[in-house]
């Protein structure tokens, strides 16, 4: 009886494994097959134009094309486009570019549309790949910015003017947001206690240089730099200007000047320059000898011939 | 008397002249070709297509060429050791191999400058070298030392064949003409006077002498262009010592692998005898137990101290991806062969041959060893490198120049036996002579 109920004991054990490993399958299968049906995230092209001023003088164009899928981005290769001002038309062509390995392009604006440039004081630019119009309402304000330096009570003031064009006139731009400091090799090093300063509505902005100890060039001249990153209006502008504000600073070039066996080949240290042509001149000396030799042994061989 | 010593002059001339080469020098020359030409193509598909083909990249920049290049300078040392420092130590049993170890130099030297222009991918920047070179640069000092020694191992190889030629031009009808046409070029004006032989044994005796530093420097810069640049299993102070030794044993391995092949495909058992194989067996046994120190230095130092980044360069070499290849060059290229040749049967012809070409395929494993596993454990990893970064195989095309290139010297001596004495004639000759005139006295 024992042995029985020992029996039917063991079969419900072994059909409950059975039954939790079938379910655990088809779940399993459940999940696979919902992940079957999810949809793959379609992939789509995005082309940002951005516009570029520098020193209020060279304006220039950055394209970027990337095709986007979910997460991943991947830049578009070799893909040319067109650029245009104002009208999709050839008299205002601005460039035919084709984007490279990181899916950049970038152009300048060329002399021949100057004048369409000065025209107006806003433009539109359009972006065609082929026929098909990619951005078509891409546009920019003018915009000027002046650096002005003053020292009262020796404190050293950088005072920024930023204004836009309107008509023919200019007027204050106000609520511009942009970095104000002074050009390292790294980026920009900001001049007051803020990372970023804004206009107010007089279009200007005063900032108070708390570091007057950088180092400058040979003449203590020190770079500095306004900058506006993708301003909605007026695009991206930079400003440098010199200001006698650093200490001088003197490159020592003894280190490099020395005869040593790092440095040049010019500056090969006397010893091994004395070793080596000693050593390289009475070998190839002692071996010119010896040829000098064998043409001997051949002229004794002539004259025992005659 | 005198016709006895004319008719034994006659009887060498005719033994040690250079001869056709039958079926199997045929077929010989005719593999050797092929694999020359397979090089050369693929060669042309490197110039064509770039250093991409080869499977060196930023971790691995030295592969298979530089270890080629290495072996070929190590195997050219052997010329200073037969030629210049037994014959001024006045061991005169050397005699018959004297030209063997020279044009195995001279060849393997060519083959050695031939595989660096190789490795540099663009053979037009060879120039540069010489235009913008600084002179404290190691590579410098080789490309120097590599044409001097080179331009000796010439001129130690040309002046002994001058008697010669004379005796080649006397037996002009009995070869092609072309052949006739060669020897008067190069020894025309040889006729043996007296003053000839004087200024001949003159510059033998200073090139014997000179021979010797430069052969030292030659293998000495090469390790320098390893040991003064800081990575794991190169920086070492040995490393002049431990690639000179290793030189010597390889060299006299290969010119013990010549003297069997020529000694058994022309006949010469009357000139290369048993007693050269057993000294030369005993002189590769002293060299093998030489480098064996040496090997026990470089690795056993470094090893016992474990420093981080010798670590993994050692494991890597003892118990790891290398350790096969590792065991096999120290084991085939010197443990075994000493094994053989330190009993007398050993050193037979036959056992030594077989011990010699264990040391050529050890010493040529064991320079892949000395350029590869280092160049993978860099310093300053690179992150996120790509993983064929991280092991080096050489590709199919740097297979066949490596082979190609190794075809190439042996071409060269082989060629060089069909149209020379590969045994000097008449040093043999007046050896004989003085032998006849000592037993007689």
């Amino acid at each position: 009886m024992k042995k029985l109920l020992l029996k039917i004991n063991s079969g419900k054990l072994l059909l409950t494994i059975l039954l939790s490993v079938l379910c655990t399958v088809y779940t399993a299968a459940q999940d696979d097959s919902t992940a079957v049906k999810e949809e793959e995230p379609e992939a789509t092209e995005i082309v940002k134009l951005s516009y570029h001023s520098s020193n209020n003088s060279i304006q220039y164009l950055l394209l970027k094309s990337i095709i986007k899928k979910g997460k991943e981005q991947t830049p578009v290769k070799n893909k040319a486009y067109t650029i245009y001002l104002d009208s999709a038309a050839d008299a205002t062509k601005v460039a035919d570019v084709k984007t490279d390995a990181d899916g950049k392009a970038k152009t300048f604006l060329p002399p021949s549309l100057k004048q369409a440039w000065d025209a107006s004081a806003q433009h539109i630019f359009i972006v065609k790949a082929g026929d098909e119009e990619v951005i078509s309402d891409y546009s920019i304000t003018k915009s000027k910015i002046t650096i002005d330096t003053a020292t009262t009570d020796g404190i050293r003031n950088i005072n920024i003017t930023i204004q836009k064009q309107e008509g023919s006139e200019w007027l204050p731009a106000a609520d511009v947001e942009m970095k104000i400091g002074i050009q390292r090799l790294g980026g920009i090093l900001t001049a007051g206690e803020e990372e970023t300063y804004t206009t107010d509505s007089s279009g200007t902005v005063s900032v108070a240089v708390k570091n007057d100890s950088l180092p400058g060039d040979d003449k203590g001249n020190i770079i500095l730099a306004v900058k506006v990153d993708d301003n909605e209006t007026y695009g991206n502008l930079l400003v440098q200007q010199a200001a006698a504000w650093g200490v001088k600073t003197t490159t020592d070039n003894n280190f490099f000047e020395q005869r040593t066996l790092w440095s040049t080949r010019f500056r090969t240290p006397l010893w091994l320059l004395f070793l080596a042509y000693t050593i390289v001149l009475s070998v190839w000396g002692t071996l010119i000898y010896l040829v000098f030799q064998l043409f001997k042994i051949k002229k004794l061989g002539k004259q025992a011939a005659h | 008397m005198e016709n006895i010593s004319t008719l034994q002059s006659e009887r060498i001339t005719r033994e040690l002249m250079p001869q056709k080469f039958g079926k199997r020098g045929m077929i010989w020359t005719g593999a050797l070709i092929i694999i020359c030409l397979i090089g050369l193509y693929a060669y042309y598909r490197q110039l064509d297509k770039g250093l991409v083909v080869t499977n060196m990249r930023d971790y691995v920049s030295w592969g298979i060429y530089i270890s080629n290049f290495v072996f070929f300078v190590a195997i050219s040392l052997v010329g200073s050791l037969i030629t210049a420092i037994f014959r001024l130590a006045n061991i005169h049993w050397s005699t018959p191999l004297t030209r063997i170890a020279e044009i195995i130099a001279v060849s393997a030297i060519a083959c050695a400058s031939v595989i660096i222009i190789v490795d540099m991918g663009r053979p037009e920047r060879l120039v540069n070298l010489f235009s913008h070179g600084r002179l404290q640069s190691p590579i410098t000092w080789d490309v120097i030392v590599i044409g001097t020694y080179f331009f000796i191992s010439l001129l130690l190889l040309y002046i002994p064949l001058l008697p010669d030629l004379k005796i080649l031009n006397e037996q002009k009808n009995k070869g092609p003409k072309w052949m006739s046409k060669v020897y008067r070029f190069f020894g025309f004006f040889w006729k043996g006077t007296k003053e000839q032989w004087k200024i001949s044994n003159k510059s033998v005796v200073i090139l014997s002498i000179m021979i010797i530093p430069v052969a030292f420097c030659i293998h000495t810069v090469t390790s320098w262009l390893f040991a003064t640049t800081y990575r794991p299993g190169w920086d070492s102070t040995n490393f002049g010592a431990y690639f000179v030794s290793g030189a010597f044993l390889v060299g006299s391995g290969a010119v013990v692998i010549a003297m069997y092949v020529f000694r058994r495909y022309y006949k010469l058992e009357k000139y290369i005898t048993e007693k050269h194989f057993d000294k030369m067996g005993k002189a590769v046994v002293l060299l093998a137990f030489l480098y064996l120190y040496f090997n026990v230095n470089e690795y056993l130092v470094p090893a016992f101290k474990m420093k981080k980044p010798e670590e993994a360069h050692l494991t890597n070499l003892f118990a790891g991806e290398f350790a096969t290849m590792f065991w096999f060059a120290i084991l085939v290229g010197m443990v075994i062969p000493v094994l053989i040749m330190i009993t007398k049967k050993g050193r037979k012809p036959l056992p030594m041959f077989i011990a010699a070409i264990m040391v050529v395929v050890g010493a040529w494993f064991k320079r892949y060893l000395i350029v590869t596993p280092t160049l993978l454990h860099p310093f300053l990893p690179m992150q996120e490198v790509p993983e064929s970064y991280k092991h080096y195989f050489p590709s199919w095309e740097e297979w066949a120049i490596a082979m190609g290139s190794l075809a190439g010297a042996l071409l060269i001596i082989t060629f060089f036996v069909r149209l020379f004495p590969i045994i000097p004639i008449q040093e043999t000759i007046t050896e004989e002579h003085e032998k006849a005139i000592t037993e007689n006295k």
